[in-house]
């Protein structure tokens, strides 16, 4: 077979290679499938390297996995749809092995090839293959046939539907549990397919038993067929009857994955039923599993509070007769994730249950939450307080949670510090200057001189915001003292973040300031005793050349670099070095 | 030119290690040569001036580090001092020793390392950091190059004449500072002996030289601290190597601190860390921290290695 004309055989190199003792060799050249493909023609694909590749099962499972993903791409190279249900046969071979992310990678290259067949060639490939891998004899086979039926069935005439649906039925009584679970898996995405006429006579039985499995695996996955199922039928009355009931029981389900499941798919099954029914049927339900004795499920379930409510918002009293009272029980859980998922879920309840109930019920809350020792409560809280706003209205806000607020910023843990401190400027821009007074000021000041850096650093930036909305002036006239007075900070720290905040202004604080009031003061710290405040001047000094007079430049700025040029420190040698080349 | 070409590329490394992305095994061989050019300079005690930022164990917790940076400020606008122990025990000894080399390669005037008992050949096999460049080198090229420049680590430093830096602390063989001029550094920790000491040692709460339950170095009382504070014109020792819970401690009187600055010590200690800001007046602020909510998100696997704890 091999063309000696043309040297050496790609296919033999492959072969070889694949004999090789290093796994990592083996996974390369599998990698490399494709580009081999291309160089011997779709003809010899197809005759050669598929069947080759159909008997190369017996490896590492690495090394299959790399294998079942590969074959998926080989659809082009075999010659397009027309020739790409001769890679089926390598997949069955490994659909069968024992490694479950290799079946799975197998099933999901199966269904990638069954996309591109033509009804027929699923009649003739597909469906043989399904029907030999349900009948295997080792679970491993009948496992990866789940994954198959819906691909399949829709392709298929009318006799092997009826087959398909009879083999599926039997998959879902299978002896071993990971084929009822595999079963139970895949039954949401087969079950559109079906037609209504069999959904209750055949499939309802089918899901009412999955879900009553005795292993919880496999009835973790009755929720997501509820919500599968509420979307296929079409009346009520079905819904009602045959889906309502399964997942309520999963609500009550003795395993804990099971209501976890429950809880995170929630509000996709109350999407289905609408907001009717939800207020009808799922709120005691919803309000089991905030009170949960689990704290995961709990958490879970508050996380989604905000969402349930604006499904049934149009039933305020129930909102406020049935959920909140639930909430004020969570606001004293015993478990810090539950109250950090009840403090961001609070914020995002505001703009659903609007401003008077927000008021009354809410406010009252989050000035609760952050007397919180948990850090998480208190940021969760502050970092949605923006759209609490919009909500409640700024004035609201200002009389009731800002003081709380404010003092929150000398909180001892400095995560929260930031989340206030970084909230404040936006209150203090649509309150207005007057609204502070002094004590925005003063604020600044003492977040300035924090004894983090992070904070120091949002610091400056927060008076960039400030000054931004109440104009150069107010800088000029409250800030700047407070600013210079810092350069001669007795902490070289604050010295440099002195000069960080002018940095940070530079912009806003125009030509004409910077070079007659600015500059100045900060030029007085190059003969500081610390080299690395004249380290940060020669920095400060390059970033703002580009916003000082010309002639300044070439006098003052050029002479104190010069002077830090001459430094016996190598650092700001170098920095007044590099500042100077940017002066010219 | 070619020092030009070197910062850059430099900075270009550092940026990439603080924002969590390894060096290459040839990146760090260069970068631990470039290292031992600047330490061999260095005296076995090295003088340091005021200010400076004083930080104790970090073992190799990655993510605490740059909670630390975060909270201190960063290399070259703050001066650090870091007194050893950047290794073994957490899960980024790499990352964390690489960053650290980096920014002494970087900015050697803004930044001294010493040496600490687990900057060693023997300690790393058993706590960790080998296995880790084993894990993710595929070789022990990485911790060659690594405990080959520990041996040049400097042992000890002199805060304006003051302050007395040590990774353990004191030793009986130990009356003066400047006997460790004479010291011969450049060799692996040995396993008795005062440069031994000077890793192992612990203070302890009763008078004078005591057995280490740890089986290398002494406990030392307060009055061992208080004659070789007076022989040498000291009024501060500064040491880390043993956890304490809020991160620092004074004993002996204050006039011997130990930081601590891995904070959740191995994800489970539930101790602050601490480090020791030193102003231009030398007047000493400690800020404490908690370990950082990267570390919290980060998978930790079911079965941790066996050097934990």
């Amino acid at each position: 077979m091999a063309d000696s004309k043309e040297g050496i055989d790609p296919i033999q190199v492959l072969t070889d290679e694949l004999k090789n003792e290093d796994v990592q060799l083996r996974l390369n050249s599998l990698r490399q499938i494709s580009t081999i493909a291309q160089a011997i023609g779709q003809e010899r694909t197809r005759n050669e390297l598929v069947p080759f590749l159909a008997e190369a099962t017996d490896d590492e499972d690495e090394v299959l996995l790399v294998l079942a993903e590969e074959l998926g791409n080989l659809i082009e190279f075999v010659g397009g749809s027309e020739y790409a249900h001769k890679i089926l046969q390598p997949l069955q071979n490994l659909a069968s092995v024992e490694e479950t992310v290799v079946r799975e990678k197998c099933v999901e290259s199966i269904v990638k090839i069954a996309r591109e067949l033509e009804e027929e060639q699923i009649q003739d490939y597909l469906h043989p293959l399904l029907k030999t891998l349900s009948e295997g004899e080792w679970f491993t086979s009948r496992s990866s046939a789940c994954g198959l039926f819906a691909v399949t069935y829709q392709s298929v005439d009318d006799k092997s539907k009826a087959e398909l649906r009879k083999t599926f039925a039997k998959l879902c009584g299978d002896e071993t549990p990971m084929v009822r679970r595999a079963a139970a898996q895949n039954l949401a995405s087969f079950v559109p397919h079906i037609e209504l006429e069999f959904l209750v006579s055949e499939f309802v039985p089918l899901f009412t038993k999955l879900s009553k499995d005795e292993q919880d695996n496999v009835r973790l996955f009755a929720v997501d067929n509820c919500v599968s199922l509420a979307k296929v039928f079409q009346t009520e009355d079905e819904t009602l009857t045959h889906v309502l009931p399964v997942f309520k029981a999963t609500i009550s389900d003795k395993s804990w994955r099971v209501r976890y499941m429950a809880s995170e798919k929630f509000c996709q099954f109350c999407e289905s039923l609408g907001p009717e029914l939800t207020k009808q049927h799922l709120v005691e339900s919803f309000v089991d599993l905030l009170k949960d004795y689990e704290a995961e499920i709990r958490t879970s379930a508050t996380l989604k509070i905000a969402e349930f409510c604006s499904r049934i918002r149009i039933f305020r009293e129930v909102i406020i007769e049935k959920i909140m009272p639930v909430i004020k029980e969570l606001r004293n859980d015993i478990s810090d994730h539950v109250k950090a998922a009840l403090a961001s879920s609070v914020t995002a309840l505001a703009p659903v249950i609007g401003k008077d109930d927000s008021v009354k019920f809410l406010v009252p809350l989050y000035l609760d939450l952050l007397k919180e020792d948990i850090p998480e409560v208190k940021i969760n809280i502050v970092s949605k307080l923006d759209s609490v706003t919009q909500v409640i209205g700024i004035e609201v806000l200002a009389s009731s949670i800002l003081p709380a607020i404010v003092e929150l910023t000398d909180d001892r843990q400095w995560r929260v510090r930031m989340s206030m401190i970084e909230f404040i400027p936006s209150l203090a821009i649509q309150l207005g200057v007057e609204f502070f007074d002094e004590k925005l000021v003063e604020l600044c000041r003492t977040w300035l001189m924090d004894s983090v850096y992070k904070i120091r650093e949002i610091a400056a930036k927060n008076l960039k915001r400030l000054t931004e909305s109440f104009g150069t002036e107010w800088f000029q006239s409250t800030m700047m003292p407070k600013v210079v007075d810092l350069l001669k900070h007795k902490n070289y720290l604050f010295r440099q973040i002195a000069m960080y905040t002018f940095t940070t202004l530079a912009p806003e604080l125009g030509t004409e300031f910077l070079t007659k009031s600015v500059l100045p003061e900060i030029t007085k710290l190059k003969t500081d005793s610390v080299a690395n405040v004249k380290m940060f001047l020669a920095k400060t000094l390059q970033s703002l050349i580009p916003y000082l007079e010309e002639n300044t430049i070439q006098t003052d700025v050029k002479s104190c670099l010069s002077e830090l040029s001459k430094s016996d420190d190598n650092d700001v040698k170098s920095y007044a070095n590099q500042a100077l080349s940017k002066c010219s | 030119m070619q020092s030009i070409i070197n910062l850059q590329t430099l900075d270009q490394q550092i940026d990439q290690l603080l924002n969590s992305r390894a060096l290459s095994e040839y990146e760090i061989k260069t970068l631990c040569e470039k290292v031992k050019e600047i330490l061999i300079k260095e005296d076995n005690v090295v003088t340091v001036r005021s200010p400076v930022t004083v930080c104790g164990d970090i073992h190799g917790q990655f993510p605490d580090l740059l909670e630390l940076f975060r909270i201190a400020g960063s290399c070259p606008d703050t001066n650090f001092l870091f007194l050893g122990d950047y290794v073994d025990r957490g899960l980024y000894s790499i990352e964390t020793v690489t960053t650290m080399v980096a920014l002494k390669a970087r900015y050697p005037n803004r930044i001294t390392l010493l040496r600490g008992n687990h900057e060693s050949r023997q300690i790393t096999t058993v706590y960790g950091f080998y296995d880790e460049c084993i894990q993710k080198y595929g070789s022990a090229n990485v911790w060659n190059y690594f405990t080959e420049l520990f041996d040049f680590l400097p042992i000890g430093a002199l805060i304006d004449q003051e302050i007395f830096c040590i990774h353990g602390g004191l030793s009986p063989a130990l009356k003066t500072i400047d006997q460790l001029k004479k010291l011969d550094r450049f060799q692996e920790i040995p396993n008795e002996g005062l440069m031994c000491d000077l890793m192992w040692s612990d203070p302890d709460d009763r008078n004078g030289w005591g057995i280490s339950p740890r089986g290398a170095g002494f406990t030392f009382g307060k009055d061992n601290t208080n004659n070789f504070h007076k022989a040498n014109g000291l009024t501060l020792t500064a040491r880390a190597h043993q956890l304490v819970m809020e991160g620092f401690n004074l004993c002996h009187d204050g006039k011997v601190v130990t930081l601590f600055s891995a904070p959740n010590y191995c994800m489970r200690c539930g101790n602050k860390g601490a480090i020791m800001e030193v102003d231009d007046q030398m007047t000493k602020r400690f800020l404490q921290f908690e370990t950082s909510p990267e570390t919290a998100t980060a998978i930790i696997s079911d079965e941790p290695p066996e050097y934990f704890l």
